[in-house]
């Protein structure tokens, strides 16, 4: 039975869970296995739907835990098709060995993680732990700050991560609940034009494939495992890269929508600078013109590529500004936070000078308000004037008590 | 649909051309791979296989070798069922869409894992796979211990074994629990098709294997592989062992269709006392002192209780 | 292979069974006609496990295929239902052969791994000895 195509309006008012589920209809994914957990179950109870009402043609697998999932995506991936799947916090946390295999496996697989804290103490609402958790998994990394980010997004994963020079699997985050569970106006292709961006899956490697027996899988010790990680993350700072630039371009064509791995906002005559992750960059784009009206030079540098991390882009993007924070939405286990880590790293053999601060907010959910950056925009500008860091390195944001402060 | 192969007799089978390796890592003696060899010598069909971490798994894709001449996947220690879930779930779908490369190959979708994938770790996997009745046949190797992290006791090791972590000492027989009942456990998810195999009985496995690749739906079988290196008797003896697995009915061979009906499919002629095949194995010397005697006769008591049940079971039809 | 570079080897760190494509299904193909790829391990050799190794005496073979389906490392050289004999590249010497081997005398037998083949035939145990 053929399935239907679905008539979408020029613009539909979607939350980033539903954005997500139509751009995977339209992809025409031959696998999906999930595993619902809030706040992404939407995603996965929205593609159910779609197949039960003859819109999706491919197989959808309601396995029992997300380790199952991602190991059913693994499975399908590795025989030879189109693969994508959703889940946060905890569900990532059980799935995260398999993420391992499939990017060692050099399995394209689309993950929609709507980020969520992670327990203890039980929180379903978003914050960056489960994103930061998974960092180091070899997968690539989008972050989407609007429903309207996670569709686009979804569509130009899939196209980056199935590439036969990339394959590598992508994750695309989105804030739980601000932007799975908040409906705003969502431009849309339609089916045809969505289906014809992201392409026909070409098979590689495919365990279906019975000409070609292939192995997956396989134990390296210590005299094969170096070589194939080197491999990996060769791949990831060297082809990656030029690949997303590549599909982000294809896809301003297409749609006038423009992405850029590290996504600058007044940047270019700033004084102080906010750098920040999901829904958070539009509220620092709003303070920060706000900000200018009150004669602080403000800027926002929003992180679109979390893997690979944009090194390059952010130095450069920031290089000419005298204050910078950076704000993470994890806690940060006795270490700075990994996005003040990240891009100390990308400053440090530079010849920049420019005064650093990391701050921690919005753990759980916890709203980072507007009150709370004009606050920080002014503790920037007084770094900027004095040249340095007048306040102690890391500060969190908006939790009750004494404040906290560290290095 | 594909024809089943024709294995009337050994002389038959013994034209079967292997896709399964030599010059693997596997000890000497292994039955995992007399096991999987009777297994994939069913079928002339293409295969779509994966393995669990464990012994089968580390001993044939060991980079830079492979021991597999069809399609192979392992991905973790619980997880080769739902690898093969996927794979097949991906063929339903290339199948509707007409974009198979080869439209006209009838794969079969086949799992290997130890008893500890499969008891223990991967327990939670399979059932999900056997719920969902995926087209596929999931096939325990059933050793009793963590074989390949050098013999830790698993939810399959029975009662008086001595394994690495429970061991037999001063005070203790060694393992205090009954092995699980793996096979009554999967019965019950009312699957087309369970059943119980050991490597001696070729032709009973064949005809098993060969009833499962024709079964649509899931399909588990949990095959007895006495491992020389864990059960410690010599590697000549692996199908002595078998013999006194089956004939001494610590593991007897049976089948369970559509969770109900039970069959039992080889009722040895000469009986072999429990003792006979617990005193062929390292494992259970301890049993052999008399504070430990006690736990033999249970253990006979116990198989008795078993093989009454079984045949009950078989009249009854339920 | 153990001197290439890690941008030599396929992404994925995947294994190949045959050299380039096969056009039917190996189970339809014997070994000896396969085209194997240098990364399957029927072209490697566990020969330098055994301490012991099979000896194989036609004489009183008669084929029944027991040593066949019971050998765990498909080293068992059977062809049209006779045996023919052993591969000792993949043979690790367990000795289940001859276990399973039902003729009286054995047609299999185990011997040190530097025995010479020829002399231990023709010191082939009789019937009657077997027995003692």
């Amino acid at each position: 039975m053929a399935f239907d195509k679905m008539e979408l309006k020029d613009i539909e008012v979607w939350d980033g869970n539903h954005a997500a589920a139509q751009a995977m209809r339209q992809a025409q994914i031959d696998v999906v296995a999930a595993y619902p957990i809030t706040p992404s179950t939407p995603i996965v109870e929205g593609y159910a739907k779609f197949k039960a009402d003859n819109y999706v043609e491919g197989e959808f697998v309601m396995v029992e835990s997300e380790h199952a999932a991602m190991s059913g995506c693994v499975g399908a991936a590795a025989a030879g098709g189109r693969v994508a799947t959703a889940t946060s916090s905890q569900g990532l946390a059980l799935m995260a060995e398999v993420l391992y295999q499939a990017s060692g496996m050099r399995l394209p697989i689309v993950l929609n993680l709507v980020n969520r804290a992670l327990a203890a103490p039980l929180n379903v609402n978003g914050d960056h732990s489960d994103m930061y958790m998974v960092r180091d998994s070899g997968w690539i990394q989008f972050d989407a700050f609007s429903p309207q980010e996670a569709y686009d997004l979804n569509l130009i994963a899939f196209r980056v991560s199935e590439d036969h020079d990339v394959r590598i699997p992508a994750i695309i985050n989105q804030d739980g609940f601000i932007t799975s569970h908040t409906a705003q106006g969502v431009h849309t292709l339609s089916d045809d034009v969505a289906y014809n961006f992201v392409g026909e899956y070409k098979p590689m490697n495919d365990m279906l494939d019975f000409e070609n027996p292939v192995t997956h899988g396989v134990q390296t010790e210590e005299d094969w495992h170096f070589e194939h990680k080197a491999r990996q993350h060769n791949d990831m700072m060297t082809i990656v890269p030029g690949k997303i630039e590549e599909v982000f371009a294809d896809f301003e064509k297409l749609t006038g929508r423009k992405y850029n791995k590290v996504e600058c906002y007044d940047m270019n005559d700033a004084d102080v600078a906010v750098v920040c992750m999901g829904t958070s960059v539009e509220t620092a784009r709003e303070v920060a013109t706000e900000m200018r009206a009150k004669g602080i030079k403000a800027g926002v540098v929003g992180i679109r590529v979390f893997r690979p991390f944009p090194f390059f882009e952010i130095a450069e993007a920031i290089k000419d500004i005298k204050a910078v924070a950076v704000l993470d939405r994890c806690a940060p286990g006795g270490a700075a936070g990994t996005l003040f880590n990240e891009i100390s790293g990308s400053l440090y053999n530079t010849d920049l000078k420019i005064a650093l601060s990391g701050y921690i907010y919005g753990l759980g959910g916890r709203d980072l308000t507007k009150a709370h950056l004009v606050d920080l925009f002014n503790e920037l500008q007084a770094n900027a004037d004095a040249g340095k860091v007048l306040t102690q390195q890391q500060q969190f944001i908006g939790v009750r008590g004494p404040k906290l402060a560290y290095l | 649909m594909s024809e089943m192969k024709k294995i009337k007799n050994l002389k038959e089978f013994s034209t079967s051309a292997d896709r399964f390796e030599g010059a693997n890592l596997l000890c000497p003696g292994c039955a995992h791979s007399i096991i999987v060899r009777e297994v994939l010598n069913a079928t002339n069909d293409d295969l779509v296989l994966a393995s669990s971490t464990g012994c089968l798994e580390v001993c044939t894709a060991v980079y830079p070798y492979t021991s597999w001449d069809a399609s192979w996947i392992h991905i973790g220690f619980e997880n080769s069922s739902t690898a093969v879930a996927g794979a097949e779930a991906m063929y339903n779908a290339l199948k509707t869409k007409g974009r198979l490369k080869q439209p006209d190959r009838t794969p079969k979708f086949v799992a290997f894992g130890g008893d500890g994938s499969s008891y223990d770790i991967g327990f939670q996997w399979i059932s999900g796979c056997m719920e969902r009745n995926h087209n596929m046949m999931y096939i325990v190797l059933d050793n009793e211990v963590y074989a390949n992290t050098g013999g830790q006791r698993s939810s399959s090791t029975p009662i008086g074994a001595s394994a690495t972590t429970s061991p037999a000492g001063t005070i203790s027989y060694g393992e205090q629990k009954n092995k699980k009942d793996m096979l009554g456990i999967m019965g019950a998810h009312n699957i087309p098709y369970a059943a119980q195999v050991s490597p001696n009985k070729w032709k009973d496995m064949v005809k098993k294997i060969q009833k499962g690749f024709a079964t649509e739906g899931a399909v588990f079988i949990n095959a007895v592989s006495p491992c020389t290196t864990e059960w410690k008797f010599d590697p000549k003896d692996t199908m002595h062992l078998a013999d006194l697995s089956t004939d001494s009915l610590v593991f007897p061979l049976y089948e369970i269709i559509e969770g109900h009906e039970l069959n039992i499919t080889y009722r040895p002629k000469n009986i072999v006392p429990v003792e006979e095949y617990l005193a062929a194995q390292g494992r259970f010397k301890h049993l052999f002192k008399d504070q430990y005697k006690h736990v033999i006769s249970e253990w006979q008591t116990r198989v008795d209780e078993n093989w009454e049940y079984l045949q009950r079971r078989e009249a009854a039809r339920v | 292979m153990a001197k290439q570079g890690w941008d030599e080897f396929e992404i994925g760190s995947l294994l190949r069974s045959f050299d380039g494509k096969i056009d039917k299904c190996p189970a339809h193909t014997p070994q000896r006609d396969r085209s194997y790829s240098e990364n399957n391990s029927h072209v490697a050799s566990v020969a330098d496990w055994r301490l012991i190794k099979p000896v194989y005496n036609k004489d009183y073979c008669i084929d029944c295929q027991f040593c066949w389906v019971y050998c765990p490392d498909v080293s068992i050289i059977s062809r049209d239902k006779k045996m023919i004999g052993i591969d000792m590249d993949h043979c690790k010497g367990c000795g289940i052969c001859v276990e399973v081997c039902p003729t009286n005398p054995k047609s299999l037998l185990m011997f040190p791994e530097q025995a010479d083949e020829e002399t231990e035939l023709a010191s082939w145990p009789t019937k009657d000895e077997e027995e003692e």
